[in-house]
């Protein structure tokens, strides 16, 4: 019992449904729980923070993290497991590049606590209470964690040894992911351990894309009723698969709805956002500057869909931020 | 107060735009970077820019109809205006990112439109650094 390796496995701004998908390992996670010991796994064991205190530097092997850094008790808690670990694995989209929570990174702590704790219209709060980190109350001092002015992927916060994304990482790539640290069978630090091509080459409507695109007008997936078998790209839906990494299994191309890029860039580009672009602009038909403007008014939400999973980790932050 | 220059990095493809500095334009512009064509300038290349602290990015193509490479220069103008529609949403001006279609082979015309964008970008003020 004592030589088995310690895994831990912890949330942060999380929905846990990386949790979920680890659970959902079926068969796989029997073997893996008789192969490791965990020593933290909140969601469905009880644990306490004070027996990975007490550990050795280095005494986990692995810390499978999931989820964003938006507030100093997940920071705290990061911290904490990569001083305690030998690997870090982030773990999904939100810990990869910051994930949809990240989104609120177009907003300023200052709007969010605006509308959350006074504008929304369901909100009663005539003191404009707000939280803070220090209260007392009847001489006793009561504490929150900060919120942070924005939500980081977890490499802002600590160094990360390797990244599995999706949202959530699929059972395959996570069986692999586990096994190659029990097996020892790891490739260099910092690989993300997912296929390094793009979407579209493992797509199934990939050969349904023609050799020349030219989109002159863009619809959102719930305006139509899309083809089951063509490209998005090709019936002027927005689908970021060319700038995506592929592994995913294509769960949503299955189901009929284009890819949001929740497995982040591919090899060799930091914001697959910037990248898309790039892309999408060769599609848009229309050679003079008032057609193509008029095409690209028309695409609904062009940022939040460019950076659905990735906002944290573009290569921009907010200008109102600092 | 300091007075604020604006960094300025400008794109500028060889073969509509003069840039073997016959007029000595190429000291007043310190981010001057030839390209073989504007379409070669990627987005990520102006998000990096924009990321390292540039205040502002201009992108020299050749006019229309006359791209060596026969679209590049649509391709340069059709990122910018998708880019510019993103910049808006990370609360940065559009006006921050320009394209320009034209021919200059002498280069004498770089001057003049690098100082009319830093004049734009001068009452903009800075981009308040993001790293
Ligand atoms: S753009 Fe989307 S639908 Fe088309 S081939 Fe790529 S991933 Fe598949
Ligand atoms: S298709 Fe895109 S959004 Fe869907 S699971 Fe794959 S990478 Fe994620």
């Amino acid at each position: 019992m004592a030589d088995k390796p310690k895994v831990a496995i912890y949330w942060l701004a999380s929905c846990a449904g990386c949790d979920e998908a680890i659970v959902d390992l079926n068969e796989a996670i029997l073997m893996v729980a008789d192969a490791v010991d965990i020593v933290l796994w909140p969601v469905a064991l009880d644990f306490k923070y004070e027996s990975i205190r007490k550990m050795e530097k280095g005494e986990i092997t692995l810390a499978i993290i999931h989820g964003a850094v938006r507030n100093s008790e997940q920071e705290e808690m990061a911290k904490l497991l990569r001083e305690k670990s030998q690997l870090v694995l982030a773990f999904g989209a939100c810990a990869c590049f910051g994930g949809t929570a990240g989104l609120a990174n177009f907003r300023s702590k200052e709007d969010i606590f605006n509308w959350v704790y006074q504008d929304a219209p369901t909100v009663v709060n005539p003191n404009m209470n707000r939280p803070q980190t220090e209260t007392s109350v009847n001489g006793n001092t009561l504490t929150l964690p900060e919120f942070f002015e924005r939500v980081h992927p977890l490499n802002d916060i600590i160094s990360v040894d390797y990244y599995l994304p999706g949202c959530p990482p699929p059972p395959d790539l996570i069986a692999n992911a586990v096994f190659a640290v029990l097996e020892d069978k790891l490739p260099p630090r910092g690989t993300t351990l997912a296929p390094s091509k793009p979407l579209c080459d493992a797509c199934p409507r990939n050969r349904s894309k023609p050799l020349r695109l030219e989109i002159s007008e863009f619809k959102r997936i719930h305006e139509v009723e899309a083809n089951e078998d063509q490209c998005f790209l090709a019936q002027g839906i927005l689908c970021i698969g060319p700038a995506i990494r592929s592994g995913c299994g294509e769960t949503c191309i299955r189901t009929n709805t284009p890819c949001r890029g929740c497995f982040g860039p591919v090899d060799g580009v930091d914001d697959a956002g910037a990248k898309f672009i790039s892309s999408l602009a060769s599609l848009i038909s229309a050679d003079n500057e008032e057609e193509s403007q008029k095409t690209i008014d028309g695409i609904a939400d062009l940022a939040g869909y460019c950076y659905r999973f990735s906002l944290p980790s573009a290569s921009l932050k907010h200008k109102n931020k600092e | 107060m300091t007075t604020f220059i604006p960094k300025l990095v400008c794109f500028s493809c060889k073969f509509g735009w003069g840039y073997l500095n016959t007029n000595g334009y190429r000291e007043q512009l310190k981010n001057l970077i030839p390209v073989t064509c504007s379409g070669k300038v990627d987005t990520t290349h102006i998000m990096d820019a924009f990321r390292k602290g540039a205040d502002g990015v201009i992108i020299l193509g050749c006019p229309e109809k006359e791209c060596h490479f026969q679209t590049g220069n649509y391709q340069a103008r059709k990122r910018i205006l998708l880019l510019r529609k993103i910049l808006k949403e990370f609360g940065v001006e559009p006006e921050r990112l320009k394209v320009e279609l034209n021919l200059d082979p002498e280069g004498t015309r770089i001057p003049i439109v690098i100082g009319e964008m830093r004049k734009e970008i001068e009452k903009l003020g800075p981009l308040s650094p993001s790293v």
